[in-house]
């Protein structure tokens, strides 16, 4: 199924937390939305499940129109499924009765997914890896085997669109890289269109065919992860995306000059034409270096934090602070004087 | 691109739904204003009017009588001694309670709150009989200090349950953080434990407070045979009486009353609104000062204090019951269960009274479970300004004191459309309306308790894999929330059920309520049939609060089984 919505605004009591989307998910796309809390990716995923109404504009799903200003179709209507940020486990059912809650109520389950109900819940559980956990309650159940509990009763009954709210953040760091993984796996093999949202930038990077970079309630950027990640759009997305500094300079065709006096000249291709436009150049910690001297900005090492496979420096220019990652056979010292090169 | 559906046909479809909903929203809104807030609204408007002109001149009168003075003295002694006199016991039993590691504290919780569920009537009664027993002194009740003292053990359990959960939420680390910055533990309870306990003592004073102006049964059983006369029974006196004018004083003296009421509310909501930041916090049930071996010495006077305080009293009155006559030693041949068969089985008024209230009860309990979780729900899921205003509204004739609430219901249920009366006051309907506005508001906190336990993820779930708002309610929402709305709906059963306030005004011959009875027989002076019939009451309270705790039982085994 794809969906399409069209300059989208939301306002709650005078807060504009959408200022006009304009986004299409492809059928079998899995568009990853990203950004810092507050950003409106969550509104954007509540209008889209339904559970919202938008203030101007309108969604359509298969070029069916769902919802406007004035009329929204519920969400027990649209062909969807969901997984919620805290799981939204219903304390007092069984795992298979979770599982089977859609296969009974859900009004797009084709009939045979419906007439072999206990097959499916077999299935889908299975498929989390949690066949074994048919009968426990809820609370008997460890944080990720609630979420996988929450992604089979999303995906029984075969939705035509899956959501998912920041679905791995209430887990620990490695339960989490597992877990993405799995629902990397379960997309290639359901082939549902998925929206996926999140503030890590490295699960989006990590999971999505097509990533939405959102702030203050407006898209910054849409791409493939590769097209976000090395050629950023704005200052925002060079920033959230590759914690990449942004340098003010000046620019001539592929050449960038961070210093007033032209003194320093780089070559630096692949820049977008939006940030050459505002004299900027983002520039990702790993693509600079450090060295004793060069034609580079100079400064002073004001911080060295040493992380095991790298280092990371903190060089503070007199005007900013620039962000390096070093190999860890660099050996400066805090309070060394050097530059800061491109690599 | 091609539209299957247009916008121009979902909105018409949508138009008319929303006119609809809109339609039903504003009906709604407009029977819960008639119904709870007009009556009040013409009870104010009577005590201006005179002779069918609005005039100042029933207050004019009335604060120019000495007696007026006289009885708004005695309110003020009985209400500020007896919620001094609460705070004390009920201060400092939460501290024991919430810190120290005391044993048993399960069952010290019900002994504590024993003298709040039993209805204030019977407790008076039970003291009565036991300061009779005691021969060695002369203890009074009747009078300021007896007011005092029985209004205190009747609300002290309010200040214990409100103090309690607001020191158990106080983090241990604060006072840690005192402790290791160099602070004693005096300075860590004096500068972290008191002033962050201050807003939740200071509002349970206040509802304490609220409960003494409002209470009937202790001043009329203690002050009016001693001519001790505060506020509510003033009013009462007022209309029994039924002087020349008599609603008219009444209304005027309601307003008063409703008028320190309303400055207690006030004060109590801008007290509370403060401590609304504590409530974030988790309650910590570990004790924080270990006294070990020692606590036998903390114990034995606590235990001595709960058995003094709510056992000895009842078991007076149990004996009472069941002497011969009254004034008589308790000795064998003196022992008969007589007036336990008269007042069952002879006097037919009991039996009558008892299927009254129960009725009365059963049916407002339905009603505000119905009703109250209702407008629970959709207060609590959308905490809009009207909503809040209904909030508000409905709380209304709950915080009014009983006495001004039960005159409000005549004023606006004798004639609720000038030149029409439907011959509701005076029948079981004007009791009924009454109990219905008067505890709605019980059902609706108690549901809403129970429905912000249930995320609203939960409902959104159940939409989105295909419920309707009815599957949704009987899957997902009335399993979860039974237990709540059993425990309001239970509440409500047992308030109705041994009410007194509003029933002495609204009672008719053939209408009385067990507490009329109950009440009726004291003042005539049968004391061992009140003490009988009191006895039966605690029975049936007892034995209704075991079907219910087996029904919550059940309903949980039931659930976590699946």
């Amino acid at each position: 199924m794809s969906t399409r919505l069209q300059h989208v605004k939301k306002t709650f009591d005078g807060f504009q937390a959408l200022k006009g989307i304009d986004l299409t998910i492809e059928d079998g796309e899995f568009v990853a939305i990203v950004g810092p809390s507050g950003c409106g990716k969550t509104t954007l995923l509540r209008l889209i499940a339904g559970f919202e109404t938008p203030t101007e504009g309108s969604i359509y799903m298969n070029d069916e129109l769902v919802a406007n200003a004035n009329n929204s179709m519920p969400p027990e209507k649209r062909n969807l499924g969901m997984v919620f940020q805290a799981f939204a486990l219903w304390p007092h059912m069984k795992v298979k009765e979770q599982v089977a809650f859609p296969l009974k109520y859900h009004r797009f389950v084709t009939s045979s997914l419906h007439k072999n109900k206990t097959k499916r819940v077999e299935e889908m559980l299975s498929l989390v890896g949690l066949q074994d956990f048919a009968e426990r309650m809820p609370g008997d159940l460890s944080g990720g085997q609630k979420q996988r509990v929450a992604i089979a009763r999303a995906l029984a009954p075969s939705p035509a669109l899956l959501l998912m709210d920041e679905p791995l953040s209430s887990l620990d760091a490695k339960l989490r890289i597992e877990l993405r993984n799995e629902i990397q796996t379960i997309h290639r093999k359901t082939n549902t269109s998925i929206v996926y949202v999140t503030h890590d930038q490295s699960e989006a990077l990590a999971m999505a065919d097509k990533i939405v970079v959102m702030n203050n309630g407006k898209i910054e950027q849409i791409g493939t992860p590769k097209e976000i990640y090395f050629t950023p759009k704005t200052e925002f997305v060079a920033k959230f995306i590759g914690k990449a500094n942004v340098l003010n300079g000046k620019w001539r065709e592929n050449y960038f000059f961070p210093l007033k006096d032209e003194t320093v000249k780089w070559q630096i291709p692949d820049i977008t034409e939006d940030m050459k436009r505002q004299s900027k150049c983002p520039i990702r910690p790993e693509q600079l270096t450090l060295s004793k001297k060069g034609n580079g900005i100079p400064g002073g090492v004001r911080n060295v934090l040493f992380q095991g496979r790298e280092i990371h420096f903190t060089v503070d220019t007199g005007t900013n602070t620039i962000d390096v990652i070093e190999s860890i056979h660099a050996s400066f010292q805090v309070g060394d004087r050097v530059v800061v090169l491109p690599k | 691109m091609t539209q299957v559906v247009t916008p121009e046909t979902i909105t018409k479809k949508g138009f008319s739904m929303k006119m609809m909903k809109r339609l039903i929203g504003l009906t709604s809104l407009l029977l819960i204003i008639l119904l709870f807030l007009l009556p009040i609204v013409r009870l104010f408007v009577m005590s201006f009017k005179h002779n069918d002109q609005f005039s100042l001149i029933n207050y004019t009168i009335i604060l120019a009588e000495a007696s007026t003075w006289s009885m708004l003295q005695n309110t003020l002694i009985v209400v500020v001694g007896s919620t001094l006199f609460a705070l004390l016991l009920g201060v400092g039993t939460a501290w024991v309670m919430a810190y120290t590691d005391i044993r048993w504290k399960k069952v010290i919780q019900i002994f504590i709150i024993i003298p709040f569920v039993i209805p204030s009537y019977i407790v008076t009664i039970a003291w009565s009989q036991f300061a009779n027993s005691i021969d060695v002194i002369d203890i009074h009740l009747n009078s300021h200090l007896g007011i005092i003292f029985v209004l205190g053990i009747s609300h002290y359990p309010l200040v214990y349950l409100f103090t309690v959960t607001v020191l158990k939420r106080i983090p241990k680390e604060l006072e840690w953080a005192v402790r290791s910055s160099g602070g004693s533990s005096w300075v860590a309870f004096k500068r972290v434990t008191i002033p962050l306990a201050l807003p939740g003592i200071v509002g349970g004073g206040m509802i304490v407070f609220l409960s003494n102006l409002d209470n009937f049964g202790i001043p009329a059983i203690l002050g009016i045979p001693a001519n001790i006369t505060v506020l509510s029974t003033a009013i009462y006196q007022e209309v029994i009486g039924f002087g020349p004018n008599a609603f008219a004083r009444a209304a005027t003296l309601s307003v008063l009353l409703a008028l320190v009421a309303f400055v207690g509310t006030g004060l109590q909501w801008f007290l509370l609104r403060k401590s609304k930041l504590s409530e974030t916090a988790s309650i910590d049930e570990s004790p924080r000062y270990i006294l070990g071996k020692r606590r036998k010495w903390l114990e034995i006077p606590l235990w001595i204090f709960l058995l003094g305080i709510s056992i000895v009293p009842l078991l007076s009155m149990v004996k009472t019951s069941l002497i011969r006559a009254y004034g008589l030693d308790f000795i064998r041949e003196n022992i008969t269960l007589k007036h336990y068969q008269y007042v069952l089985f002879e006097y037919d008024k009991v039996l009558q009274s008892m299927g009254t209230s129960l009725k009365l009860a059963l049916i407002t309990t339905f009603i505000c479970a119905v009703f109250g979780t209702m407008i629970a729900y959709i207060r609590s899921r959308k905490n809009s300004s009207i909503m809040r205003f209904v909030e508000v509204i409905v709380g209304l004739p709950y915080a009014l004191p009983g006495m001004v609430m039960a005159l409000s219901m005549i004023f606006a249920w004798m004639q609720p459309i000038p030149g029409w009366n439907p011959g509701l006051y005076g029948t079981a309907w004007i009791l009924l309306i009454a109990y219905i506005t008067r505890f709605m508001i019980l059902q609706v906190r108690g549901s809403m308790t129970a429905i912000s336990q249930v995320s609203i993820d939960l409902e959104e779930a159940a939409h989105l894999f295909g419920a309707s708002t009815f599957v949704k309610w009987k899957t997902i929402l009335l399993p979860l929330l039974l237990s709540g709305i059993v425990s309001g709906a239970f509440l409500v059963l047992l308030t109705t059920l041994t009410e007194l306030t509003v029933s002495s005004l609204l009672w008719s011959s053939g209408t009385e309520t067990i507490g009329i009875v109950i009440y009726n027989f004291e003042q005539a002076g049968y004391t061992t049939h009140s003490s009988a019939l009191s006895v039966v009451i605690l029975g049936l309270m007892l034995l209704l609060a075991l079907i219910v705790y087996g029904i919550q039982y059940w309903w949980k085994r039931r659930l976590s089984k699946g």
